[in-house]
């Protein structure tokens, strides 16, 4: 097969590149005198990875890689279930599998194969012929690999499986009693478990989100520099690699969870709302991507991709700001890490294909 | 399946593309609530936490004896503290970091607190004078607590150990219950001088505290320095003391209970002050620990009295020169009259005895055979309140004005005093058969070493009333070199030149052919008085001979060297040692063997050196078998 960047949609495409590039020189002040100090070219050499795959997948046919969607997707349960037994343990979840030296996050890439295969399922046939039973099905597909996700426990990215759900509404429309009837489950599942399934120190964080003066020493701490690391930056910032809060290490774990407070102290409102407005480019981009294509299946999988995107967004940029609970889940292109950075490009690759296919028809 | 056609699915992706930006949007407003709205709040924040203002604590000034040695000295030290601006921080945590230092929890918890409460910017210190474990364990507590710091302070290193512990003290922290009396002239928490000179000169040792305004990352490390105001060290200080005759007259207490003064005779300086038991004063820069406690304070010898200023000994027969000269100057003797001595003579109906049998004999050869019965008859003659008048007279019935603190005022009865101090009518008249008893310095009276070595003092200069001091002189801060403190000014007593010569004669008299005839030395040309006074009343000499230690008489020797160029004058007392021949007078010889001659035949010390190896440990060997052959 004969790779080319002409499926590749030069909109998307200036988008990604510009928050990488923001997102790398962050991680570059971030790690900036500590011993992260080079974790902006290992990232760098991920990203450089994760154009070349998306590339590589923009030259696929969509449609046929959806519809191998069921072995892959067979294949990442495997895998979820290979890493509780065989996973080794890092800050207290069971997430990482080690192959031959290389550590990986299947459950990163679970959730996009998910979406694949409940994209591909629910969109075979016509809208109106997808019955409930089989709406339902495509949520047990759904719920499986997140409950698998849940066990290890992680519940940041087992969240990220939620907007998959989005399916539904996008396939059958939304209805009152239904969005009611939504709430309450979610009400019941939430009580069921905040008193069965979360971890005391889950709860100690959703506690802590609620009133951050809890416990400053702890969870609280993290949050309370990251607001100050925020607000100090102002409108204008402090200047790259010149928040004392950044460069004084009184920002937590900025090189992953926290790395867009490093962003917002050093570049102020004007950076943040720049980085805002291209995220929102790009996830209304991918939503248009989605109105172009030439089948349900990929329209449902760009559409599950904006939600999924906009989710890491929302919740990451939210949580440092302190207006979500405390969890861990990368913000994309700015968050040191391989896995979700390849599972994230992988996503893409698919989403250049369905442009591609829609444009050239 | 043509998509393009499907305008549900267009339409429903539309509400998605909207909810979109209304999610950007919602963060937008989110980071402009922070950003915009509450940006000057967080910036203050941000910089409390990053810009500290630390304390540089002052070097106290070096305290150097008369010669230049270094008696007292810094270094650098390290301590474990909390900074003021963290006191809060560390409160909620008390409970466990008390736990981990194995401290009250309560007791932690009110330091904190009244610390934080205190005004000043001193830290707390938790663990003093790390060392090398200690600062392991520094650290690994800051890492569990990161309030917690680790500062950089000067401290105290005493050189000479037990040599002048009393006369030099030592520093302390303010603790919460001195800073409540101090009326502000403290900050809590501040290291001052909590005893002898250190507590008394502590004005010009403290020097000024200076301040750093630091960058600092999250674990309190320096990161970088904004503004400084160096620490202005205190001032260095010179001691009359000197460290080579306190030595000696240390030694030479060896285990005995007591005390013993040496004065300058030129301007009052004192050159050695020993109290024994003696204290290493490097024990009070730790944190006490229970065995020291009880080691110190609760030790029924109390190591810690400065015997010298405070302890108050019945001067027994050295006291007998005041009594004379006021016998002189009433009119009511000659020098040339005389009393008749049979060894024993009743008085107001009670017997009084003598230690011999003298025969007629003169003021001169009273004192020299030390006769009681002579000053019993001067007693019968004497009123208690002119007998008072006269040690007024001569500075010792005030405190001595020496530059120590908590020094007693010597305690001279009479009338006046016994009606204050007496617990029931009958016992506040006075009674003549009383005065009888304070004629040979017994009874009531009390006096400090320290007061009875200014009134040798007194009669060696012919009159003259010193004060005695130990402030020698300051370093320049510019040269380096010492400037003379100048010596509070002697006061005349107008003492009669003939009457001195008698008594002069008379405390010659005691060290060549009298009292204290086992110590003469023709070369040292030692005068002075013995005494030997009682501690309780015993019945006859088998009796006394099996009183337990305590209860034995106080030995005394006070006089001044040579009689005919005074330069020194003293007084010793050696607690429950017998007669004072035996045992002060032979102690006074050492010194006077030390300061009269051994001294000069030895080099002066280079200016500021430290104390030479022998001060730590002297043998001894050849002394000791010299002081017993004196004490035959």
């Amino acid at each position: 097969m004969r790779l080319s960047l002409r499926p590749l949609d030069p909109f998307l495409g200036i988008l990604i590149l510009a928050l990488l590039g923001l997102g790398t020189l962050t991680l570059y002040s971030a790690g900036r005198g500590t011993v992260h100090a080079n974790l902006w070219i290992r990232q760098s050499v991920f990203n450089l990875a994760g154009l070349a795959a998306m590339t590589v997948l923009a030259n696929w046919d969509h449609r046929r890689v959806l519809r191998r969607s069921l072995p892959v997707y067979l294949a990442s349960l495997a895998a979820l279930v290979l890493v509780l037994i065989l996973g080794k343990v890092v800050s207290g979840s069971k997430s990482w599998l080690s192959l031959g030296g290389v550590s990986l996050q299947p459950s990163e890439l679970a959730k996009w194969v998910t979406l694949l295969f409940v994209a591909h399922r629910l969109g075979t046939r016509p809208p109106e012929e997808v019955g409930n039973l089989e709406l339902l099905g495509g949520a047990g597909l759904v719920l499986f690999p997140m409950l698998l996700v849940l066990k290890q426990p992680d519940l940041g990215v087992a969240l990220t499986f939620t907007p998959i759900l989005l399916l539904i509404p996008l396939v059958r429309g939304l209805r009152l009693r239904w969005v009611l009837l939504g709430l309450a489950a979610s009400a019941a599942l939430a009580t069921a478990a905040w008193n069965y399934r979360l971890k005391p120190y889950q709860k100690e964080r959703i506690l802590t989100f609620l009133d951050p003066t809890r416990d400053l020493q702890g969870k609280g701490y993290q949050v309370h520099q990251s607001r100050i690391a925020i607000g100090a930056g102002g409108l204008l910032g402090e200047g790259f690699t010149a928040g004392s809060q950044t460069q004084l290490n009184f920002l937590p774990v900025k090189t992953t969870d926290f790395v867009f407070s490093v962003w917002a102290e050093e570049r102020g409102f004007l950076g943040v709302a720049l980085v805002l407005a291209l995220f929102g480019a790009f996830l209304s981009r991918l939503l248009s991507i989605a109105k172009e294509a030439r089948d349900a299946p990929a329209a449902y999988f760009c559409a599950g991709a904006a939600g999924i995107f906009g989710l890491h967004v929302l919740i990451n940029a939210g949580m440092v700001a302190g207006a979500v609970p405390t969890t861990g889940i990368p913000l994309p292109f700015f968050t040191y890490g391989g896995s979700s950075t390849l599972s994230f490009f992988l996503a893409l690759g698919v989403v250049m294909n369905v442009h591609h296919q829609g444009k050239t028809r | 399946m043509d998509l393009r056609q499907s305008r549900t699915l267009r339409n429903r992706l539309n509400v998605l593309q909207a909810f979109a930006w209304l999610m950007i949007l919602g963060l937008a407003v989110v980071y402009g609530w922070l950003q915009l709205v509450r940006s000057r709040e967080l910036q203050r924040l941000a910089q409390q936490q990053a810009i500290k203002v630390r304390t540089t604590p002052a070097p106290r000034g070096i305290i150097f004896d008369r010669n230049g040695y270094r008696l007292v000295d810094n270094r650098r030290a390290l301590h474990l503290v909390i900074q003021k601006e963290d006191l809060a921080t560390a409160l909620p945590q008390a409970e466990a970091l008390a736990a981990a230092l194995e401290v009250e929890p309560d007791l932690l918890r009110r330091r904190i607190s009244l610390s934080r409460g205190a005004g000043g910017n001193k830290a707390l210190r938790l663990l003093d004078n790390l060392d090398e474990a200690g600062l392991a364990q520094a650290e690994r507590l800051r890492a569990r607590f990161p309030f917690l710091s680790i500062e950089v302070a000067p401290s105290r290193v005493y050189q000479g150990d037990e040599l002048a512990g009393h006369v030099i003290g030592y520093v302390g922290e303010v603790t919460p219950e001195v800073y409540a009396r101090s009326n502000g002239r403290f900050q809590l928490n501040e290291i001052v001088g909590r005893s002898g000179f250190e507590l008394s000169r502590n004005e010009q040792l403290k020097g000024e505290d200076g301040q750093r305004r630091i960058l600092v990352d999250h674990l309190g490390r320096e990161v970088a320095l904004f503004g400084l105001h160096e620490a202005k060290p205190g001032r260095s200080v010179y001691l009359t003391l000197d460290a080579g005759l306190q030595k000696v007259l240390m030694d030479s207490f060896g285990e005995e209970q007591g005390a013993g003064v040496v004065i300058d005779l030129r301007d009052g300086g004192i050159l050695a002050m020993v109290s024994s038991p003696g204290y290493d004063p490097n024990i009070f820069l730790h944190r006490l620990e229970q065995e020291t406690v009880d080691l110190y304070f609760r030790n029924p010898s109390r190591p810690l009295l400065n015997r010298a200023t405070q302890g108050l000994y019945p001067p027994g027969s050295t006291y007998k020169l005041l009594v004379a000269l006021c016998a002189l100057e009433k009119g009511i003797i000659t020098p040339e009259t005389v009393f008749h001595c049979a060894g024993r003579k009743t008085y107001y109906g009670r017997e009084f005895r003598c230690d011999g049998v003298h025969g007629s004999i003169g003021l001169v050869q009273a004192i020299a055979h030390s006769c009681d019965i002579y000053f019993y008859e001067l007693g019968m003659r004497l009123d208690v309140d002119d007998i008072y008048a006269t040690a007024a007279k001569y500075g010792l019935a005030a405190p001595t004005g020496v530059d120590l603190p908590h020094e007693l005022g010597s305690r001279i009865p009479n009338r006046e005093w016994k009606r204050r101090n007496a617990k029931r009518k009958v016992d506040e008249k006075w009674y003549a058969g009383e005065t009888i008893s304070v004629a040979i310095g017994q009874g009531q009276n009390g006096l400090t070493p320290l007061a009875l070595a200014r009134f040798y003092a007194a009669l060696a200069t012919k009159g003259k009333l010193l004060t005695p001091h130990l402030l020698y002189g300051v370093r320049s801060d510019e040269t380096s070199k010492m400037e003379v403190a100048p010596a509070p000014p002697p006061k005349e007593t107008g003492l009669d030149p003939r009457f001195w010569a008698s008594l002069a004669e008379g405390m010659v008299g005691v060290v060549r052919y009298g009292t204290a005839k086992d110590s003469y030395d023709p070369r040292l040309g030692m005068a002075g008085k013995t005494g030997t006074s009682q501690v309780t009343t015993f019945v006859d000499k088998q009796h006394y001979a099996k009183l337990a230690k305590k209860f034995k008489d106080n030995a005394l020797f006070a006089g001044y060297a040579p009689y005919d160029n005074p330069q020194i004058a003293f007084a010793v007392v050696v607690e429950n040692a017998g007669f004072g021949a035996k045992t002060a007078a032979p102690l006074a010889r050492k010194l006077c063997q030390y300061w009269l001659v051994d001294r000069l035949k030895q080099p002066l010390p280079p200016p500021g050196g430290k104390l030479p190896d022998a001060f730590e440990k002297k043998p001894e060997e050849e002394e000791s078998t010299a002081a017993e052959t004196d004490a035959r």
